[in-house]
């Protein structure tokens, strides 16, 4: 029989963003300090969408960040480390063996969980939510000791609610997904990683024709903002607008719809490389971010009475998320002309 | 530094109880990471969320009770779920759960279906076919 104790000395911070922060905690138990805005930068985190004929909990879908696991998986490959994901699990009991076994070795490992039955989890993001991520440092009986970057204290989980978690069924099921680093390099070539991110980044937020995604999908969205209260009646225009507002500033966003954590890597690699064009281009997602916390507090005022005149414009409303859009579009033009 | 104050009221005495991180851009042009809890605009949707699930549950308890629709319907809004969660879950197409709302075809479902639903709403099959 194995140790029944194991803990892994992983020091636990809080983060904006579950994903980045995970990716920023595993690089720094290795010795490299990769902040979570490096993390999230250097692993494309940046993104929007939004598809209005896919209803998510009775509200179209947007998203403002990238599909799950994106960063851990473009972020390590970039920031050249030996890392490992794997989602090929049949059940449950093999998962949990994988996972103690990377625990006797000694490795961190984040995994992908449904919120839902997450008992730590604050409860007013309780909901149908697969994509969270989270790590395991240690064991201690039948518990686990996690590292949600959600939570300011590190918190301990039980094997069956872990076993619940890791195996939640439904859209984007994780079935026991797992995944953490093998072996860093200390020599990154910084400059290399920093401008493949942004291109790529550039390239989703303008360069995909589609309609939907990057900034011409928030003008997209502008555009059924503006048709919402005559289409849908006052009382549903104001419940997905509320919904918008929740996923830019709630749901571990750092606020903003990660914004403010883009523009903060921005500011890092501009005073790493002592660039004006990236320092320019932070100041302008800062602006950018700060427009749209404007927007959520203007938002916020129809969310809030259940009167049957809004107390705001949509049609103001859609001219924000308009200029925004622009505004955004700017920077990316920016980026794009970017050489380092 | 200080303990931050915490003086909301929220609907739900659960709610807000936690401390968030967050990111923020000043005049000076500096990124800043602050640890706090839910300010006003927060508040607004998160309770608004919370409204409508709650006002969602109810009209579908009504629903139920006066016979408009089946069980599963209650149990799936109770559950915060919406017809395509439970679809993926359960795994039946959503057409047939929707279906399954009515009450007439929740009588005739079988044991199987119907162990398939108490599975994932984790209630026993008795429980599932009265209201609780």
């Amino acid at each position: 029989m194995e140790p029944s104790t194991i803990k892994i000395d992983y020091t636990h911070r809080q983060a904006g963003h579950c994903e980045s922060g995970t990716t920023s905690n595993l690089f720094q138990f290795y010795g490299v300090d990769i902040s979570e805005p490096m993390a999230f930068g250097v692993g494309n985190g940046l993104y929007f969408t939004y598809i209005p004929f896919l209803k998510i909990q009775y509200a179209p879908m947007i998203s403002f960040r990238n599909i799950p696991n994106t960063v851990f998986r473009r972020g390590s490959k970039r920031l050249g480390a030996n890392a490992t994901v794997i989602k090929k699990f049949k059940t449950p009991k093999e998962s949990m063996d994988a996972l103690d076994r990377n625990l006797e070795k000694g490795i961190p490992t984040g995994m992908q969980v449904g919120v839902f039955n997450l008992p730590f989890f604050p409860p007013e993001y309780r909901m149908h939510y697969n994509m969270h991520n989270l790590v395991i440092y240690g064991k201690e009986n039948n518990h686990y000791l996690v590292s949600d970057t959600v939570m300011e204290k590190p918190q301990v989980i039980n094997y069956d609610d872990l076993v619940r978690v890791r195996w939640v069924k439904g859209a984007f099921a994780p079935k026991g997904k797992m995944y953490w680093i093998e072996r860093v390099n200390k020599e990154i070539d910084f400059k290399k990683a920093v401008s493949d991110a942004i291109a790529k980044t550039v390239y989703e937020m303008i360069k995909i024709p589609i309609p939907l995604l990057g900034t011409k999908g928030m003008r997209f969205m502008a555009k059924d903002l503006r048709k919402w209260p005559k289409k849908h009646g006052r009382e549903k225009a104001a419940f997905y607008l509320g919904q918008i507002l929740r996923m830019s500033e709630e749901v571990g966003s750092g606020g903003a719809g990660f914004r403010f954590i883009y523009g903060a890597f921005l500011k890092e690699v501009g005073e790493k490389f002592n660039n004006q064009t990236l320092t320019e281009a932070s100041e302008m997602m800062g602006k950018a971010a700060n427009k749209w916390r404007e927007f959520a507090y203007i938002g916020a005022r129809n969310c809030k009475s259940r009167s049957d005149e809004p107390v705001e414009d949509y049609g103001k409303l859609a001219d924000m998320l308009t200029e925004i859009s622009y505004m955004e579009e700017a920077i990316y033009k920016k980026l794009d002309k970017l050489s380092l | 530094m200080a303990e931050e104050k915490f003086d909301y009221q929220y609907k739900d005495p659960e709610h807000g109880k936690y401390r968030e991180l967050f990111y923020s851009f000043d005049q000076e042009g500096n990124y800043n990471k602050k640890v706090r809890f839910h300010d006003d605009a927060d508040k607004a949707f998160i309770e608004q969320f919370w409204d409508f699930q709650i006002d969602r549950i109810e009209e579908a308890r009504q629903k139920v009770l006066s016979g408009e629709k089946s069980p599963l319907y209650y149990f799936m809004e109770k559950t915060l779920r919406d017809p395509m969660t439970l679809s993926s879950q359960v795994g039946i197409s959503v057409w047939r759960v929707k279906r399954h709302f009515r009450p007439n075809v929740f009588k005739r479902l079988s044991e199987k279906t119907l162990g398939k639903y108490a599975e994932t709403f984790e209630v026993t099959i008795e429980e599932l076919k009265k209201l609780d």
